[in-house]
C-alpha cells in the first residue's frame, strides 16, 4: 500500500474544468496529442519511445574491424540471431529423411507438388503459391513428379524427399531470425527477445510441422515475415515517406500477398494488418495540424501497398499457376469447358460440333464453381426417394446423358435421318449408365425446399412428361446472340433447360447435399424464372456421335479473370463442404477450445512399432503460458482502466501508447486467428492453432517484460533468475519431448513420461 | 407547452394507442378455430401443464405456463392434443380463444409501454406515438408481423412484452439516478432485474435482453468510477453490488423458481421422459423405469435395445456375405443386427466370466463387469473383430461365434459401462442404461439408422464404434425374459410393486434440463421450408405461413407492416450515419451537434440501436434454424430508435432535463421540444399509410377473408413472399 500511495494522482484541476468536453475517454490528459503543451504531436512522442537499435540512429561510420573481437564488438547486435539460425537449422533439419514414408499431409503436398512437374491440371481448396513451392522445391532436387504419394508409403529412390524436406524446412528455420527482430522491433529487453526465440526456436509443434513436405512451414513464415513488417513500419511512421517508411510498408504488402496465396488462414493476419492501419488513418484524421494532401497520400500509399500490392502477388500466383498447368489433369471438370477445352491433351476440340438426337453429351453447368450434370444409382432419403441427380466436378461415366425425343415422338431411329437439336426442342434426357430419365415433380428439393426435386425415373419404355425438357438457347460465343444460334454447339452455345410441365429451370447452385448424396451439389428446378442467373445455364462439354464428323473447333481464350474467380469461388464452395460428418469419426481432427490447453495431439503417421513416429504436439510450456498471459493480459488491462479512471498515473508519457500498442498486436491478433475457426463449420485440426500460437508467444514476451524485465522495483538478480528458470523450462521441455520430433524409433512404450495429459493418444 | 404535451393529453394518447392495440389485436381472434403453426408445440405443451404430464421442450417454461394458466381458467381439460395444424377447435371443444387472448393482451400492452418508453426518455407525445403506431401496425408484434405472431398461442408475444418491460423499468431506474438507494430506485431496479428473469423465462433470447440491460448498467458504473464525479471507491463498490443483486441473484432466483414451478407442476410422467437421465425419470410418477426397474443378474436371459432407435439387439443364423458390393470382404460370421420387433431372436443369456458365489447379491452383474452375451437361439457368443462393417469402412463388423469353440474367447469379452454409475453400481433393466465396450479393442456397439441390404432383410446395421465415448452408442436392457432356472423372475424381489416415487435434488434437476435445453436449441439444425438467414429480416424479404385452409382460399402468412418496417430500416442507417458523420466531425475538432441533443443521441437511442443490435447480429453466429419472428425483439428495438431518429430529424430541441432531479442537483433550464405544424402533418400522413398498408394486408394477418388469385398476387409486394394460392 504505500507503494500505491507515493504514486502520482493527477487529478489536475483543469481536468475538472474541461468538464464539458469530457465524454468518458480515459487517456485525454496522457496521449492526446492535440493538447500537448509542448506542441510535438506524434513524432516525438515516437521517437521517445522506440526501441533499442533505433533509438540512436546509428553514429559515424566506424573504421573497418582490424581483429576478430573488433569486429564481434561492431556487430553485436547481429551475434544472437546467427546462433539462433544456426540452432534452429539444426532442430529442423536433424535426421529430417529418417522417415522415408509419405508422412500425414505429404500425401496430398507432396502429389499437388508432382502435379506442377508434370504440369497437369489438378483442383485443391488452398490458393496454389505454396503448392508451386513444393514443386519448386522438386524441380531443384530433381524429382520428376512421377511418384504418387499414396499415404504411408515408401518413398522409392528415385525421389529426392530429403532434399524436398530440407527445402520446405528452411522456411522453419526463417522463422526463428525473423522472431527475433520482430521482438527487438516491439521495443522487448534483451532478455524478451531471447526468450521470444527461444520460444519459437523450442516449441515442437513448429519444428515438427517444419519438417515434412507441408504448406504450414511457407503460411507460418509468411504470417512471421507480415508481423515483422508491420512491426518494422511501426517504427518508422515518425518518419512519414521516407525510404525506409516505404520499403517496410510495401514489404507488407508483399509479405501479406505471399501469406494469403499460401492459404487462406493469411486473410486473419491480413485482418490485423488492416485493423492497425485503420487506427493508424484514424490517429491521423484527428491530427489536425497534418495538411489534407499529406493525409491522402497516407491514404493511397496504404491502398497502393497494402490492398493492390498483395493482390497483385495473389493474381500473379494463380497466373503462374495456369501457366503451368497446362495439360488436361484430375481437377479439369472444377473449371468452366472452355478452360478445358485449352489445356493440351484435352480432346474437346474434336467433339463433333453440333448435338443431334442420339448424342452422348455431358452437361456443364456455368455459374462459378459449376460442375457436371451426374446422376447414381443411389436414392434420395427424403421426397420421392428416387434416383439422385447431383453436379459432380469429377469426370465420371455417371456425368453421360443420351439426348433422346419425347414420349410422344416417334422412338429414336439410330439408322434414320440425323435430327439436329434445336433451339426450343423439347427432349428427354436418359442417363447412360442407369437407363433412367431425368425427372422433375412437385416435391421440396431435399436443400433448397422452395425448389421441385429433380430425380432419374423410370426406364427406356417407362416415363411420362414429367421426363420434359425444353432446351432454351440464352447465347453462342462463336455465333452470337440467340436469334442467330440454330443448333446446339458443344462447348459454346449457352442454354436452359426448362421443365415443360412445371414450367421450373433446371438449377445448380453451391448447395451441398449430405453425406448420402456424397457431398456432391444439389441440382433442383427452380419455379422462379431468372433469364440472368448464370447457375441456370449450361453446356454442352464432352459430345461423342459417331454418326457426327469430328469438329475442328477454333478455340476461344478463356479470360484470366474469369478463370480466376470461377477457381476461387470453386475453392471456396470446397472449403465450405468440408464440413464434419456426424455419422463418421475423425479421430484426427480436434475443436477449437481444446487447442489454448493443448488438450489434444494428432498422429501424423502409423503408430506400429516398426515405424518411424511423429506426434504433432505443442512445447506445453509454451503453448500453456501463451495461454496464460493471454488470460493475465485481459485482467491486467481490465485493472490498469479501472486504475485510469481513477486517475492513478502508471506510466510515464507514451509509455501506456506503446505496452498498449505491443498488447493489441499479440492479442487481436491471437483472437482474429482463433476465433473464426469457432465459428467455422469445417472441420478443424490442431495444426490451425499454429498461426494464432505466435501470437500468445508474443504476449507471453510481453507481459514478461513487462512485469519483469522492464520493471524498476525487481533487481538485477530477479530478472536473471526469472529469464534463466523461464529459458530452462523452455529448452528442457523441447528435449524432453524431442523424439516426437525427430521421429521416435521402435516401440512407443519405450519412451516414458510423455503423457502429461490423459487426453493425448501418445500411447 | 404544446397541447400535445399536456399530461392529461398524454395518458390519452396512451390509452387511445392500448385501446386501438386491443381492438386489432382481439379482432376476429376466433379466426380460425384451427391450429395455426407452432400452435401446435406450444398447445400441445399448455395441455400437458393442465393434465401434469412431465414433457421436454427447449424453451424455459415461463410463457407455456401462463398458457397453461390461461388454458386452466378457461376451463381447459388438456384433453387435446394439438397433433396438426389444420386441426378443429370447435370439434374438439377446447376453449382456444380464450388462451388465444393471453397473448394478444401481452401484444396490445407492448404498445401503450413502448409509448410509456418514449416519453419517459423525454420524446415529445407525436414522437411517441410515432414509434407506438410502428409497433401498432408493424406488424411484427401482431398478425402483420407483430399482429399476427402475438395473437397465437405462441411465445414471442410474452417475450416482446417482458423485454419491452426490462427497458421501461431499466429507463425508468436511470431517470432516478440522483435519488440513489432510495426506495423507489431499488424499486425500479428490481423490477428491471424480475422483467429480465421473465424474458429470460420465455425463451433464451432474453440473455441478449440480458446483454443490452448489463452494457447500459457497466457504462454507467464506468462513469460513476471516474474519479472526476468525486464519488469514493467504497461509494462506488455500493452501486456494484446493489446492481449485482438486483441484476444477477434476484433474476437468477426468479428464473430457478419458474423450473422449481415447472417441476411442481409436472409429476406425472409424460411424453419428454426419455430425454431425460434414469435418476429423473424415477421422480415421476408412473414412469416405465421406477415400475420396471430390477437388478440384473448372471444367467438372466434379456433383451437389449438401443436408446434412440428402439431397435433390439438381434441376430440369425443367415450370414454376412463374402464379398460386398463395393468390394470389401466380409468374415462370413453370422449376422448381427438391430430389429425393431419382439422376436426369440433378440434373446441373449449373460455370462458371467468370473466365478460366482452360489446365491445372493454376488450374482448381480455391476458396473465395469466383463461378461459374454449368448445368443440363445444359436448357441453362439457375441463377437466383435478387426474386420471393416458392411456399411462403414471406419467401424468394426459384429457377428457371433459358436460357444463351444474357444479359440476366439478373448474377442467375446465384453465391459458393460454403465452410464453415470459409480463403482459396482449394479446394473438394471430400463434405468441402467450401459455402453457396452469391447475389452480387446475398445469399440463400442453401435448402430445407425442406415439399413441393411436385402441379404439383412433391411434391418438396421450393428457396429463398433470407435469412439468408445459416442452419446449414441447407450443400450438398455428392456426387460428380463428368464433366469437361469426358468422361474417367473417377477418372483424374485418383493418390492417390484409400488415403489414410491423417488426425490431428486431440485438443482440437479434444474441443471440436467437446462444443459439438455441448450444442446437441443443448438441441435435445431434441420432445414425448413419457411427458415430464413438473419440478412433477410431488417427487409422483410420472406415470411412464414402459417395456416391455409384450401375450400375458402384463408390463409395466415406472417409479414411485416411493409412501410413500417422499411421505415425502421431507413432509420438505422440514418442512425449510424450521423453517429459516423459526429464522430467524423469531432475527430477534425467540429462539434456540429448542440450537447443536450447529441447526449440524447448516444445514450437514449444509442441504448435502443444496442438493444436492436444485441437481439440482431448474435443470430448471424447461430446455426439453427432461423425464423423472421426472431427479429420481433430486435423489430420493437428498432422502432423505438426510429422514434429517436425521427424527433432528430424534425427537430433541434428537445425535452430537458428529464432525470428527477435531486436535492443536490444543480438545476438546470428545463427546455422544450419544439414541432412545427410540419411534423405533426408528417406523422398523420405516414400513420394513415401504414394503417392502410395494414388493412390492405390484413387477410394475410387475419385469415379472413379468402383471396383470389389476383387478389393474393397484388398482395405479393416482393417476389419473395411465398403466398399459397397465388394467380398464375
Amino acid at each position: 500500500m504505500a507503494e500505491e500511495s507515493t504514486r502520482r494522482r493527477n487529478v489536475s484541476s483543469s481536468s475538472y474544468g474541461n468538464s464539458k468536453k469530457e465524454e468518458g475517454f480515459v487517456y485525454d490528459d496522457q496521449s492526446a496529442s492535440q493538447d500537448d503543451a509542448d506542441g510535438k504531436g506524434l513524432s516525438a512522442k515516437h521517437a521517445k519511445f522506440l526501441p533499442r537499435g533505433q533509438q540512436h540512429v546509428r553514429p559515424r561510420r566506424l573504421p573497418p574491424p582490424s581483429t576478430l573481437t573488433e569486429f564481434i564488438q561492431q556487430n553485436w547486435e547481429w551475434i544472437p540471431p546467427v546462433i539462433y539460425t544456426l540452432l534452429a537449422a539444426f532442430t529442423r533439419y536433424y535426421q529430417i529423411g529418417k522417415s522415408n514414408v509419405v508422412v500425414w499431409d505429404e500425401a496430398h503436398f507432396g502429389k499437388f507438388g508432382s502435379h506442377y512437374l508434370k504440369r497437369d491440371f489438378y483442383f485443391d481448396v488452398h490458393p496454389p503459391l505454396g503448392k508451386m513451392l513444393v514443386g519448386l522445391a522438386g524441380l531443384l532436387s530433381g524429382y520428376d513428379g512421377s511418384f504418387e504419394f499414396k499415404s504411408g508409403e515408401a518413398y522409392p529412390s528415385h525421389v529426392p524427399y530429403t532434399a524436398m524436406r530440407v527445402i520446405l524446412a528452411t522456411f522453419g528455420v526463417g522463422m526463428v531470425p525473423i522472431g527475433w527482430f520482430t521482438a527487438v522491433e516491439l521495443g522487448f529487453s534483451q532478455r524478451a527477445c531471447h526468450l521470444v526465440t527461444l520460444m519459437v526456436l523450442c516449441d515442437c509443434a513448429w519444428a515438427t510441422i517444419s519438417r515434412f513436405i507441408l504448406l504450414d512451414s511457407m503460411l507460418l513464415f509468411f504470417t512471421f515475415t507480415t508481423v515483422f513488417g508491420l512491426t518494422k513500419f511501426h517504427n518508422q511512421q515518425w518518419r512519414s515517406f521516407s525510404f525506409e517508411w516505404w520499403f517496410w510498408l510495401a514489404f507488407t504488402g508483399v509479405s501479406i500477398g505471399c501469406v494469403d496465396s499460401v492459404k487462406w488462414v493469411g486473410f486473419f493476419v491480413t485482418a490485423l494488418v488492416g485493423l492497425y492501419t485503420i487506427e493508424d488513418l484514424w490517429e491521423k484524421f484527428g491530427d489536425l495540424q497534418m495538411p489534407i494532401r499529406i493525409y491522402l497520400r497516407h491514404w493511397a500509399a496504404r491502398i497502393l501497398c497494402l490492398i493492390i500490392t498483395p493482390f497483385m502477388v495473389y493474381l500473379a500466383s494463380f497466373k503462374i499457376h495456369f501457366l503451368i498447368l497446362n495439360h488436361s489433369g484430375p481437377g479439369d471438370a472444377q473449371m468452366s469447358s472452355l478452360f478445358q477445352a485449352n489445356l493440351r491433351g484435352n480432346d474437346f476440340s474434336q467433339n463433333p460440333l453440333e448435338v443431334a438426337y442420339g448424342s452422348k453429351i455431358t452437361l456443364k453447368n456455368m455459374g462459378w464453381g459449376g460442375g457436371l450434370l451426374h446422376s447414381h444409382p443411389h436414392s434420395y432419403p427424403t421426397g420421392s426417394q428416387q434416383q439422385q441427380v447431383t453436379c459432380y466436378h469429377y469426370k465420371d461415366d455417371n456425368n453421360h446423358w443420351l439426348v433422346m425425343p419425347r414420349w410422344d415422338e416417334k422412338e429414336y431411329d439410330p439408322n434414320g435421318d440425323l435430327r439436329f437439336l434445336q433451339d426450343g426442342d423439347t427432349v428427354r434426357l436418359i442417363h447412360a449408365s442407369t437407363g433412367r430419365n431425368m425427372h422433375s415433380h412437385p416435391l421440396p428439393a431435399p436443400i433448397t425446399k422452395l425448389n421441385n426435386e429433380v430425380s432419374c425415373y423410370g426406364n427406356a419404355t417407362v416415363g411420362d412428361h414429367q421426363d420434359h425438357w425444353a432446351v432454351e438457347v440464352v447465347d453462342d460465343l462463336n455465333m452470337g446472340s440467340k436469334d442467330k444460334v440454330h443448333r446446339i454447339h458443344s462447348l459454346t452455345t449457352r442454354l436452359r433447360l426448362k421443365h415443360v410441365a412445371q414450367g421450373c429451370y433446371l438449377r445448380a447452385a453451391n448447395a451441398i447435399l449430405p453425406q448420402w448424396g456424397w457431398k456432391q451439389v444439389e441440382v433442383s428446378c427452380v419455379k422462379e424464372n431468372n433469364p440472368r442467373d448464370a447457375h441456370t445455364y449450361w453446356n454442352v462439354e464432352s459430345h461423342w456421335n459417331d454418326r457426327l464428323p469430328r469438329g475442328e473447333v477454333k478455340l476461344y481464350r478463356s479470360p484470366f479473370f474469369r478463370d480466376f474467380w470461377h477457381l476461387n469461388v470453386a475453392m471456396m464452395t470446397s472449403n465450405n463442404a468440408l464440413i464434419p460428418d456426424p455419422d463418421k469419426e475423425d479421430i484426427l481432427a480436434s475443436t477449437p477450445y481444446q487447442w489454448p490447453w493443448l488438450n489434444v495431439g494428432l498422429r501424423m503417421c502409423g503408430w506400429g512399432d516398426q515405424q518411424i513416429k511423429y506426434y504433432l504436439l505443442g512445447n506445453p510450456i509454451v503453448w500453456w503460458s501463451g495461454t496464460a498471459s493471454l488470460l493475465l493480459s485481459l485482467v491486467a488491462l481490465g485493472v490498469y482502466l479501472l486504475r485510469m479512471q481513477r486517475r492513478y498515473n502508471d506510466f510515464e508519457p507514451g509509455q501506456w501508447d506503446h505496452v498498449l500498442y505491443v498488447g493489441k498486436v499479440a492479442l487481436i491478433g491471437w483472437f482474429l486467428h482463433y476465433f473464426p475457426f469457432l465459428a467455422m463449420g469445417r472441420v478443424t485440426y490442431i495444426h490451425h492453432y499454429l498461426p494464432a500460437l505466435w501470437f500468445s508467444v508474443l504476449m507471453t514476451g510481453h507481459l514478461l517484460d513487462h512485469f519483469i524485465f522492464k520493471s524498476k522495483r525487481l533487481s538485477e538478480r530477479t530478472k536473471w533468475t526469472v529469464f534463466i528458470f523461464c529459458a530452462l523450462a523452455v529448452i528442457e521441455t523441447f528435449l524432453w519431448f524431442r523424439g516426437i520430433v525427430f521421429g521416435i524409433e521402435g516401440p512407443i512404450q519405450d519412451y516414458k513420461g510423455l503423457l502429461w495429459r490423459k487426453s493425448w493418444n501418445i500411447y | 407547452m404544446s397541447f400535445m404535451e399536456r399530461s392529461a393529453n398524454v395518458y390519452a394518447t396512451g390509452i387511445i394507442l392500448g385501446a386501438v392495440a386491443f381492438a386489432v389485436r382481439l379482432y376476429k381472434i376466433s379466426n380460425p378455430d384451427e391450429v395455426v403453426f407452432d400452435e401446435v408445440h406450444f398447445g400441445k405443451f399448455a395441455a400437458y401443464y393442465i393434465l401434469r404430464e412431465y414433457y421436454f421442450d427447449v424453451h424455459p417454461p415461463l410463457a407455456k405456463l401462463l398458457l397453461g394458466a390461461a388454458g386452466w381458467f378457461v376451463g381447459f381439460d388438456g384433453q387435446f392434443d394439438f397433433e396438426n395444424i389444420g386441426d378443429s377447435y370447435t370439434e374438439h371443444h377446447v376453449p382456444y380463444i380464450g388462451m388465444r387472448v393471453l397473448p394478444a393482451a401481452f401484444g396490445s400492452l407492448t404498445v401503450p409501454l413502448a409509448f410509456a418508453i418514449m416519453r419517459e426518455c423525454g420524446y415529445p407525445t407525436l414522437v411517441a406515438a410515432f414509434s407506438a403506431s410502428l409497433i401498432l401496425f408493424g406488424k411484427s408484434l401482431v398478425h402483420n408481423g407483430h399482429v399476427a405472431q402475438v395473437r397465437l398461442i405462441l411465445l414471442d408475444a410474452a417475450l416482446v412484452f417482458f423485454m419491452t418491460l426490462s427497458l421501461y423499468s431499466y429507463i425508468r431506474f436511470r431517470k432516478l439516478r440522483y435519488w440513489e438507494f432510495t426506495f423507489e430506485w431499488w424499486a425500479w431496479m428490481i423490477a428491471t432485474g424480475v422483467s429480465l428473469a421473465c424474458t429470460l423465462g420465455c425463451k433464451m433470447v432474453g440473455l441478449l435482453t440480458f446483454a443490452t440491460i448489463g452494457t447500459a448498467v457497466l457504462v454507467d458504473l464506468w462513469n460513476l468510477l471516474d474519479i472526476r464525479k468525486g464519488l469514493s471507491l467504497e461509494h462506488v463498490a455500493k452501486h456494484f453490488f446493489a446492481r449485482a443483486l438486483g441484476l444477477i441473484v434476484i433474476p437468477f432466483v426468479v428464473y430457478l423458481s419458474f423450473f422449481w414451478i415447472h417441476f411442481k407442476i409436472l409429476i406425472r410422467s409424460g411424453t419428454g421422459d426419455s430425454f431425460m437421465s434414469p435418476a429423473f425419470q424415477e421422480t415421476l410418477q408412473n414412469n416405465e423405469m421406477l415400475l420396471n426397474s430390477q437388478e440384473i443378474r448372471y444367467y438372466d436371459t434379456v433383451a437389449i435395445r438401443h436408446k434412440d432407435s428402439k431397435v433390439y439387439l438381434h441376430s440369425h443364423v443367415e450370414r454376412y456375405p463374402l464379398r460386398y458390393d463395393d468390394g470389401r470382404i466380409s468374415s462370413q460370421g453370422q449376422q448381427v443386427t438391430g430389429y425393431p420387433f419382439n422376436d426369440t431372436n433378440n434373446f441373449w443369456q449373460i455370462v458371467p466370466t468370473k466365478s460366482l458365489p452360489p446365491t445372493g447379491r454376488g450374482r448381480i452383474v455391476r458396473h465395469k463387469d466383463v461378461i459374454q452375451l449368448l445368443h440363445v437361439n444359436t448357441d453362439s457368443n457375441l463377437l466383435t473383430h478387426d474386420v471393416a462393417s458392411p456399411l462403414m469402412p471406419t467401424n468394426q463388423e459384429f457377428t457371433t461365434w459358436p460357444a463351444n469353440d474357444t479359440t476366439r474367447y478373448d474377442d467375446t469379452l465384453f465391459e458393460v459401462n454403465i452410464l453415470e454409475a459409480h463403482d459396482g453400481e449394479p446394473w438394471k433393466t430400463k434405468s441402467g442404461q450401459f455402453r457396452l465396450v469391447h475389452v480387446p479393442t475398445r469399440v463400442s456397439m453401435w448402430t445407425h439408422s442406415q439399413p441393411l441390404p436385402d441379404w439383412a432383410f433391411k434391418q438396421q446395421e450393428i457396429n463398433g464404434n470407435k469412439n468408445a465415448q459416442d452419446r449414441t452408442a447407450t443400450w438398455f436392457v428392456d426387460e428380463i425374459v428368464s433366469d437361469e432356472t426358468g422361474n417367473d423372475i417377477r418372483n424374485r424381489t418383493g418390492t417390484v410393486e409400488d415403489k414410491p416415487v423417488k426425490r431428486l435434488n431440485f438443482f440437479r434437476k434444474f441443471f440436467e434440463l437446462q444443459m439438455l435445453m441448450l444442446q437441443h436449441n443448438a441441435g435445431l439444425t434441420a432445414s425448413h421450408p419457411y427458415a430464413s438467414g438473419p440478412i433477410n429480416w431488417p427487409f422483410l424479404i420472406s415470411g412464414i405461413s402459417f395456416w391455409t385452409h384450401n375450400d375458402t382460399q384463408r390463409q395466415i402468412y406472417m409479414i411485416g407492416n411493409i412501410i413500417g418496417w422499411w421505415t425502421c430500416v431507413m432509420a438505422l442507417s440514418i442512425y449510424v450515419g450521423i453517429i459516423g458523420a459526429d464522430l467524423l466531425a469531432r475527430r477534425r475538432g467540429v462539434y456540429p451537434i448542440p450537447d443536450p441533443l447529441r447526449n440524447r443521441l448516444w445514450n437514449s437511442t444509442g441504448l435502443f440501436f444496442a438493444a436492436w443490435a444485441y437481439h440482431y447480429f448474435p443470430f448471424f453466429l447461430m446455426s439453427r434454424q432461423l425464423f423472421i419472428h426472431h427479429y420481433l425483439p430486435a423489430h420493437l428495438a428498432s422502432a423505438l430508435l426510429a422514434g429517436g431518429v425521427f424527433n432528430f430529424i424534425v427537430s433541434e430541441t428537445i425535452n430537458y432535463p428529464i432525470s428527477v432531479a435531486g436535492p443536490s442537483t444543480r438545476l438546470r433550464p428545463k427546455t422544450h421540444a419544439e414541432l412545427g405544424l410540419r411534423s405533426f402533418i408528417a406523422v398523420g400522413v405516414f400513420v394513415s399509410a401504414l394503417i392502410a398498408m395494414f388493412i390492405f394486408l390484413s387477410p394475410l394477418t387475419y385469415g379472413t377473408p379468402g383471396l383470389d388469385g389476383n387478389q393474393v398476387n397484388r398482395r405479393r409486394l416482393l417476389s419473395t413472399w411465398t403466398l399459397h394460392f397465388a394467380g398464375k
